[in-house]
């Protein structure tokens, strides 16, 4: 994936701002960074959702160039999950699969064997249970939405905050499912999140955004990835916190 | 994407059409509200055809025919259609979020949501008027025939698929901007402007057409055929245009002036619930939309009853002039706690807060009352009415008709969307409607029990009575109110989480 020269305000606030950023075939990207450094507004104009003021994403997939504003073509390839909005909430979980597979025109055979595959990842609360989507948890909601995303084996994934609203059982087990996935069919997968451990621990490449730039790009064989990335987020707490320092040098919170 | 793949999808989205419907949350929470519909839905069809067969058996003219009469006026049934679309009509811009990023074209979905409002069978609904009407005065001899027939019912169907497309056409320019509101005004009032100054031109002009698919003359098919295709044009180009905005509506980031209201700050912690009360108003559309709408129909009714020679008689007099006091209340307090259902669990983590809001919420559109005071002042002076009327009427409404409303706040359990345009579909629970109606009979029963035993001015002083205790007391019910809404609050919180 391509992106170049991609930028977008809102009013003032500068949303994004990328003058060229190149995402590789078989890459696993962590995008992080601060509420509002523009994450989702990324995956937006990637994704189509959102026009960008100038700029444009070029999806590649065998040797063809993807205009994602200029075409849909791309969308047979690409499975994304924003958020809850983006469900049918008046279907169940069983009924949207079932639809989400026809319109990928995938066999009822072989959505089931997708849907088996992830059984576990679901944990029994949501296949067979006739709800309706908007009355599952938070939590659900997710995983239905990132296991429709996966329906129709995906070459290019994008899941924007994967991790928000599961268990901590299920975002074990969400991080080995996107290894695997990685690791079986070499997709392309770009998540955003706020949890730096998850998304230290599956990305090849990390990407930090900051007021819509990106400030700084880690490949996993960068040995000090880790600790550069906390140091920022680290930094950006002490310009913000202005409480005395205690006799241990950490600084103690004025309630 | 070939025929057969593009029918599959196009029977698919359709058939989520049809669950949606189905299933809406309204439905879902109430089932006496989905046979109430029914009920209501029959009402109208059998009331409609009654109507129709009225029409068709009275209207007799020498010179013209039954139909041709109906015909001159039918921009009368145009403008009825565009205003009961209002309450049901959704644009297809914010039904194709959930499929964006499925790989379906935009432009084929487009397509299907816009054709599946040509083919909906609300577009049928009036032909409970004219077929029975068609019947009479079209089908059977000596008149035209059952061929002439249904020549004319495709007639009437295609010209109210045009209308919807215009509808849908405005609808979404109104998402827009609220100053929208004026291009039906403006497009209907130039069409009955013109037919009453130039009244053969426009009621003429209707007949002929609406005669031409009596006579299945090919032009005025195609001539709506036409105009249909230009309608769906204009629609799809234009739901694409604004589709952006519609998915990104997160996205608009508009900085609002804040005003510390400090006025208000010496009615203490009241005063900082009325502070979010005026707040809720002007930041919030579906608020905003509400109060607007409100203060229209007051300011529209107390012209009307101070003005005009309209409702002057006995009863109808005092009878309107109670709506026009209790108008605004009546339309922003059906839905007491709705907007409140968004952040419920912060009001509830403290101590007595929905007491307060209640109580701002009471003050604020009790103040509410000054705007028709202020318009009926001139009708009081030149003596249309008695001052003990107008104050009566003003203190019965926040006396008398609000406890009814607010008693609603025990039972509303559905979340307002806030910042949803105005296409959020009604909501009504059984509650919410029987409290309206008690909200506007009972008060209304007891005026008019009131008025039949004691004279005018009696019936007056007793209204401003009643009213009077119901405003004195007002602390004391609406802490029972509190107190009934502590009892349901378990209930009520995980309603309107669930319909956040």
């Amino acid at each position: 994936m391509q992106l170049d020269n991609l930028s977008k305000r809102f009013g003032e606030t500068v949303a994004l701002d990328i003058d060229r950023f190149t995402i590789q075939s078989g890459d696993v990207l962590g995008l992080v960074g601060n509420n509002g450094a523009g994450k989702t507004t990324l995956f937006r104009v990637i994704l189509d959702l959102l026009q960008p003021d100038s700029g444009e994403a070029t999806i590649v997939a065998d040797g063809v160039n993807y205009q994602s504003a200029r075409c849909e073509d791309w969308k047979a390839f690409t499975g994304a999950y924003i958020d809850s909005g983006f469900l049918i909430e008046y279907l169940t979980p069983d009924e949207y699969f079932s639809f989400v597979a026809k319109v990928n025109c995938i066999p009822k055979d072989k959505a089931e064997d997708v849907l088996h595959r992830y059984a576990d990842f679901m944990s029994g609360e949501i296949l067979g249970q006739n709800k309706l989507i908007r009355n599952l948890s938070a939590g659900n909601k997710q995983k239905v939405g990132i296991v429709a995303a996966l329906l129709h084996r995906p070459s290019l994934l994008i899941l924007d905050e994967p991790f928000n609203f599961l268990d901590p059982s299920s975002q074990i087990a969400m991080k080995y499912m996107l290894e695997d996935y990685n690791r079986h069919t070499g997709a392309t997968i770009v998540v955003s999140s706020h949890n730096l451990t998850h998304t230290l621990d599956i990305c090849t490449r990390v990407a930090l955004l900051e007021h819509g730039r990106i400030i700084r790009d880690y490949s996993k064989s960068d040995t000090d990835m880790m600790a550069e990335i906390e140091h920022y987020f680290e930094g950006n707490v002490r310009h913000e916190n202005h409480s005395p320092t205690t006799e241990t040098g950490t600084q103690a919170i004025a309630w | 994407m070939d025929l057969r793949q593009a029918f599959k999808l196009y029977k698919l989205i359709s058939k989520n059409q049809r669950l949606a419907e189905k299933r809406h949350p309204m439905f879902e929470k109430n089932r006496t509200m989905k046979y109430f519909t029914y009920i209501m839905a029959a009402f109208w069809a059998c009331y409609l055809i009654f109507f129709g067969c009225l029409f068709g058996s009275v209207l007799r003219d020498e010179s013209r025919e039954a139909c041709d009469i109906i015909n001159s006026g039918f921009i009368v049934f145009l403008i009825l259609d565009f205003v009961l679309r209002f309450a049901f009509q959704e644009t297809p811009a914010q039904e194709v979020k959930p499929y964006k990023l499925l790989p379906v074209p935009t432009n084929f979905l487009m397509d299907v949501f816009l054709l599946r409002i040509g083919l909906k069978s609300y577009n049928l609904i009036w032909l409970f008027f004219f077929v029975p009407f068609g019947v009479l005065t079209v089908a059977l001899l000596p008149y035209f025939g059952w061929g002439a027939f249904v020549g004319y019912m495709l007639g009437v169907w295609l010209m109210f698929v045009l209308n919807g497309y215009w509808y849908l056409l405005w609808r979404t320019l109104i998402n827009r901007h609220f100053i929208y509101v004026l291009l039906p005004v403006a497009v209907y009032a130039a069409l009955i402007v013109c037919g009453m100054v130039i009244q053969s031109w426009m009621s003429d002009g209707s007949m002929r057409f609406m005669r031409g698919f009596i006579e299945w003359n090919p032009l005025c098919v195609l001539a709506v055929i036409a105009a249909i295709g230009v309608m769906f044009f204009f629609n799809r180009s234009l739901q694409k245009y604004f589709l952006y905005f519609e998915i990104a509506k997160a996205e608009r980031v508009k900085s609002v002036r804040s005003n510390e209201m400090s006025y208000l700050n010496r009615f203490g912690v009241i005063g900082e619930y009325l502070k979010l009360e005026i707040k809720s108003v002007v930041r919030n559309n579906v608020v905003r939309k509400q109060f607007i709408i409100g203060l229209v129909c007051t300011v529209m009714l107390s012209f009307l009853c101070a003005f005009t020679p309209a409702y002057d008689s006995g009863f109808e007099h005092v009878f309107i002039c109670v709506y026009c006091f209790a108008a605004q209340g009546v339309i922003m307090l059906t839905n007491v706690m709705g907007v409140e259902g968004n952040y419920i669990d912060g009001l509830m983590s403290r101590k007595e807060s929905v007491l307060s809001l209640l109580k701002a919420k009471y003050y604020f559109h009790s103040g509410m009352m000054l705007v028709p005071m202020l318009i009926m002042i001139a009708p009081a002076v030149t003596g249309k009415f008695s001052i003990i009327e107008l104050l009566g009427c003003m203190c019965f409404t926040p006396g008398c008709i609000f406890p009814f409303l607010f008693i609603l706040a025990i039972y509303n359990n559905t979340t307002l969307d806030l910042m949803n345009k105005m296409t959020q579909r009604p909501s009504n629970t059984k509650a919410q409607l029987l409290a309206s109606f008690a909200a506007l009979f009972v008060p209304m029963g007891i005026m008019y029990a009131l008025i039949m035993v004691f004279s005018t001015n009696v019936a007056g002083f007793l209204i401003l009575a009643l009213g009077v205790i119901g405003v004195v007391t007002n602390p004391l019910w609406l802490k029972i109110i509190y107190k009934h809404f502590m009892i349901h609050r378990y209930e009520n919180m995980s309603s309107f989480r669930a319909t956040r």
